[in-house]
């Protein structure tokens, strides 16, 4: 490394380091990431759980049906009354389900006929499921006990209707079913770097622009890509330095939520994390790259941070187009910048094996945008209008 | 010693269809080692495109600047190397102090750090900076920030020293020290161009004059050979005079 160089290095590093606030900020908000996503996932999941296990049903017209009253209280089931209003309170998402018994209900039932009852719910929303699904099984299980009984009472095998006997097998391992939360963590690896580089990526191009201080930075006898290459390698060093903190952000969590029923659904320790840092320092060279490019058209420091955050919107909507449309993995994916590392990494989180090529691909392409974004710097950075422009 | 041999800057035209605008069209003089050269002209003539194009940062269309010698457009660094530039554009970094600043530019230039911290003690002496050094530049004032930057475009003792409207803007007492230095380092035999539009900056300070006007050199030569050819009694009627006449 030239001497040049490095002087460059040093000094971009050393002017970030004083810019206290944001210095602090970056650092403040990547240690935190992990614990504050894990406890906020933590109250998720025992939420979830809460709700499961309580057998409680809310019901209108309980009175109608003293039949399915009584099998619930058999199977100890809270019954809570449903209040009038209960239609709206759903669509407000203050009940999760209620189940509706018509007035007719036990005249039908009695006849030997099929009964109605209604259950009302909202599916749009997520959290109430475990709700729906526990009205549902109770009303089931009611279902084929009364059924059994008619059948046995007229003389006919109970297993005559039952010609399988479904039993729940669930092959998603315990971690598997914790991926979604684990889709966290591979997003919040691809947007700190994004967070990590911007303030040293914006100061040292367009913030050099208006400070009028590149002009004479260009006027010292030192060929423009050692300049350019110096001030990279510094925001790539913070870009870095953002993402590993945030990850050991996430190492340290998981370790202080190992006894949680959170832990057996996700394990992010030194492997994952090892991992991880090898998918994402190369990831930094190319954000941080492609931000100074971006920044260099920049007038203003206000300005810049505009293009900058476009780009980070962008990348952000990556990691959810993977989530929302359940992409299969495939060999293209990994040419795809940040495409690539949101796989790889959701597959690391997973427990799948990672491969030598998963790794080496996406760091390749991440390296070769770094180069060609830096050499596209260099150039403008010769540009007389970029240099001297004020327009 | 710096050079400038019939050059010219056009810039081309922003959009299509609209005109280039031409900088500089021919502009000729040469500043030898050991004298002041004062370029002086009205705004727009084409002063700082000119010392620009000296610095190596902007390319001409046509002519050629030379450094001691070396053309600047086809051996820039060398060039560089030479001259010390105090450009137009002239920010400092906020963050650093006045020191951090002006090392940064030794070290870029290829100094010994004990020789950086040795040339930091001469020009603080120069001008004025000793209590200045060890503050961030944050807060300096306008002179303040103007010394810092004169003394980092100074700090490896260029042989060339070229400075854009360093006047402008600077108090009374910033003003007279920054004169001061520039005759030091003219009797340290340095070859010294600076451009101004102040007509008594120039009187004062120059050894030789090259005037410019709307892009070229309209006169040069001594004070005194400026008001012989312009056949007026005082240099202000003679600059008015020389830069009028080939505007009108």
């Amino acid at each position: 490394m030239s001497r040049a160089l490095r002087t460059v290095y040093a000094k971009e590093l050393r002017d970030a380091m004083r810019d206290r606030r944001t210095a602090l900020m970056i650092f403040i908000a990547s240690i935190l990431t992990g614990p504050v996503t894990l406890v906020l996932a933590a109250q998720f999941i025992s939420g979830l759980e809460a709700k499961a296990d309580a057998l409680k049903v809310r019901m209108a017209g309980k009175q109608y049906a003293p039949a399915l009253v009584n099998f619930l209280q058999r199977n100890d089931v809270q019954i809570e009354d449903a209040p009038a209003d209960y239609e709206a309170r759903v669509k407000e998402g203050r009940l999760d389900a209620v189940i509706v018994v018509p007035e007719d209900f036990d005249e039908r039932f009695l006849a030997g006929d099929s009964a109605g009852v209604d259950i009302v719910y909202d599916d749009s929303r997520t959290d109430s499921s475990p709700s729906i699904r526990q009205a549902e099984r109770l009303l089931r299980a009611f279902n084929r006990e009364t059924g059994m009984l008619r059948m046995i009472a007229r003389g006919v095998s109970p297993d005559l209707s039952e010609p399988l006997k479904v039993e729940h097998v669930n092959t998603a391992t315990p971690r598997q079913k914790g991926a979604f939360l684990l889709f966290l963590i591979p997003m919040f690896a691809i947007l700190s770097p994004l967070l990590g580089g911007m303030s040293i990526a914006i100061d040292s191009t367009a913030g050099e622009r208006e400070r009028g201080s590149l002009e004479p930075l260009l006027g010292n006898p030192v060929a423009r890509w050692r300049i350019v290459l110096g001030k990279w390698l510094a925001a790539w060093t913070f870009a870095a330095g953002a993402a590993i903190l945030t990850l050991g952000g996430f190492v340290i969590a998981t370790s202080v939520y190992s006894g949680h029923r959170l832990a057996s659904l996700m394990t992010f320790g030194a492997p994952e994390f090892a991992q991880f840092v090898a998918m994402v320092v190369p990831f930094a060279a190319m954000t941080s790259a492609v931000q100074m490019l971006i920044c260099t058209y920049g007038r203003s420091y206000r300005e810049a941070q505009t293009y900058v955050s476009y780009l980070a919107t962008v990348a952000s909507f990556v990691p959810l187009i993977v989530m929302f449309t359940g992409m299969k993995d495939a060999f293209w994916q990994l040419l795809v910048p940040v495409l690539g590392q949101q796989v790889v990494l959701a597959r690391v989180t997973r427990g799948d094996a990672v491969t030598l090529l998963d790794w080496a691909m996406p760091a390749l392409i991440a390296f070769a945008i770094a180069g060609i974004a830096v050499a596209a710097v260099s150039r403008l950075l010769g540009d007389e209008r970029i240099v001297f422009g004020r327009s | 010693m710096i050079e400038a041999v019939t050059l010219a800057k056009r810039f081309a035209a922003r959009k299509p269809g609209a005109e280039d605008v031409v900088a500089v069209r021919d502009v000729s003089f040469r500043a030898p080692d050991g004298a002041i050269t004062g370029l002086l002209g009205p705004n727009g003539a084409g002063k700082t495109t000119t010392l620009r194009m000296i610095s190596t940062l902007v390319q001409p269309t046509a002519g050629r600047a030379m450094v001691d010698g070396i053309d600047c457009a086809a051996e820039p660094l060398k060039v560089r190397a030479r001259i010390g530039m105090l450009s137009d554009a002239r920010g400092i970094y906020a963050r650093l102090t006045a020191r951090e600043n002006i090392r940064y530019y030794g070290a870029l230039r290829g100094m010994a750090p004990e020789a950086v911290e040795r040339a930091i003690e001469r020009l603080s002496e120069w001008l004025d900076l000793r209590t200045l050094l060890d503050r961030r530049t944050d807060g300096f004032s306008q002179g303040e920030r103007m010394k810092v930057a004169i003394a980092r475009t100074l700090i490896d003792d260029p042989g060339n020293v070229v400075l854009d409207e360093p006047t402008n803007g600077l108090d009374v007492m910033t003003t007279r020290s920054l004169r001061e230095v520039i005759r030091r380092l003219r009797d340290a035999g340095k070859c010294v161009l600076f451009s101004s539009h102040v007509m008594q900056e120039v009187s004062a300070l120059c050894d030789e004059i090259v005037i410019v006007a709307r892009g070229a050199v309209v006169a040069s030569g001594r004070a005194a050979e400026l008001l012989a050819a312009s056949g007026r009694d005082n240099l202000e009627d003679a600059f008015v005079h020389l830069a009028g006449e080939e505007s009108a």
